[in-house]
């Protein structure tokens, strides 16, 4: 049985469009990245957690953008089996003698 | 040199594996450049000097062998992502489509609609930003390991990786479905 985390409930997003006030929402999204690998100095990352708390939109794109690294981060990939290894490794000790 | 070689084989093989089946999305392709890696590396295994980590050494090599065999294959279109593109402009853009909160991302990729996007969200990276999101984001390396692997400045890497990460973003949530930008397959 999977536990589970009780999901964060979602802010009520404001009906009128997201029009990025006074170019904050803009400088916001420039830092994004950076932000989330905490790479940015302690007096910025206030400044976009205090934007966050203001902003509902910045802070579900915020959240929508960690969820996708983590995504990629645990997206899985194909093994290779012992006899795929060998054969590969023959395969490259053979270009290299006919070469 | 054959021990050498062999020693250099088995531990870096799997490594060099994932990486290669991560940026090709294909076993058969992946094979082709994980030889063309090792071969390469067989080669120059005289000139390696020992600065960076030989990881880091076989991911640049396997890095420039995938830049020559995409150019001689059909692939994502090369052109650069301005952030511009990525700002949201309807409601349904800010949050992914298919939710995945309160799971684990082994959890949420069990869903196979939101593996497949994702999937396709990152073949259809134009290259050079692909293979930054898969040093960084997938292989786990630092900005200046995937720097070396390369031959890129760290600011660079986090130039692209932030465009590469928000155009996986934008192809998740409803933009990307509306644009029909993936088929998901509806069991």
């Amino acid at each position: 049985m999977v536990k589970r985390a009780a999901p964060k409930p979602r802010r009520r997003l404001a009906a009128t469009p997201h029009r990025h006030e006074a170019g904050r929402c803009l400088g916001i999204l420039r830092e994004l990245s950076d932000f989330i690998d905490d790479e940015l100095p302690d007096d910025i990352c206030l400044q976009i957690r205090r934007h966050l708390g203001d902003c509902p939109h910045c802070e579900e794109f915020v959240a929508s953008l960690r969820q996708t690294v983590s995504l990629c981060r645990g997206n899985p990939v194909p093994a290779l089996s012992a006899n795929e290894r060998a054969l590969m490794r023959e395969k490259i000790l053979n270009a290299v003698r006919s070469r | 040199m054959r021990d050498r070689f062999d020693t250099l084989y088995k531990d870096h093989v799997d490594l060099m594996y994932r990486y290669a089946n991560r940026l090709c999305g294909e076993a058969e392709a992946a094979k082709d450049l994980v030889q063309e890696t090792f071969l390469n590396a067989y080669r120059g295994f005289n000139r390696f000097r020992g600065d960076a980590q030989v990881s880091t050494w076989l991911y640049a090599i396997a890095s420039r062998a995938c830049l020559r065999m995409r150019r001689k294959r059909k692939g994502a279109p090369e052109r650069e992502l301005s952030l511009e593109e990525f700002i949201p402009s309807s409601e349904g853009e800010f949050h992914l489509q298919i939710p995945v909160e309160g799971l684990s991302p082994e959890e949420a990729l069990q869903n196979k609609e939101l593996r497949q996007a994702l999937n396709a969200a990152i073949d259809k990276l134009p290259k050079k930003y692909k293979m930054v999101l898969v040093l960084r984001d997938m292989e786990g390396l630092s900005a200046k390991e995937a720097g070396t692997a390369m031959g890129l400045s760290e600011r660079a890497v986090k130039s692209r990786l932030h465009r590469a990460r928000l155009f996986v973003r934008r192809e998740l949530s409803a933009r990307g479905l509306a644009e029909g930008t993936h088929e998901p397959d509806h069991e």
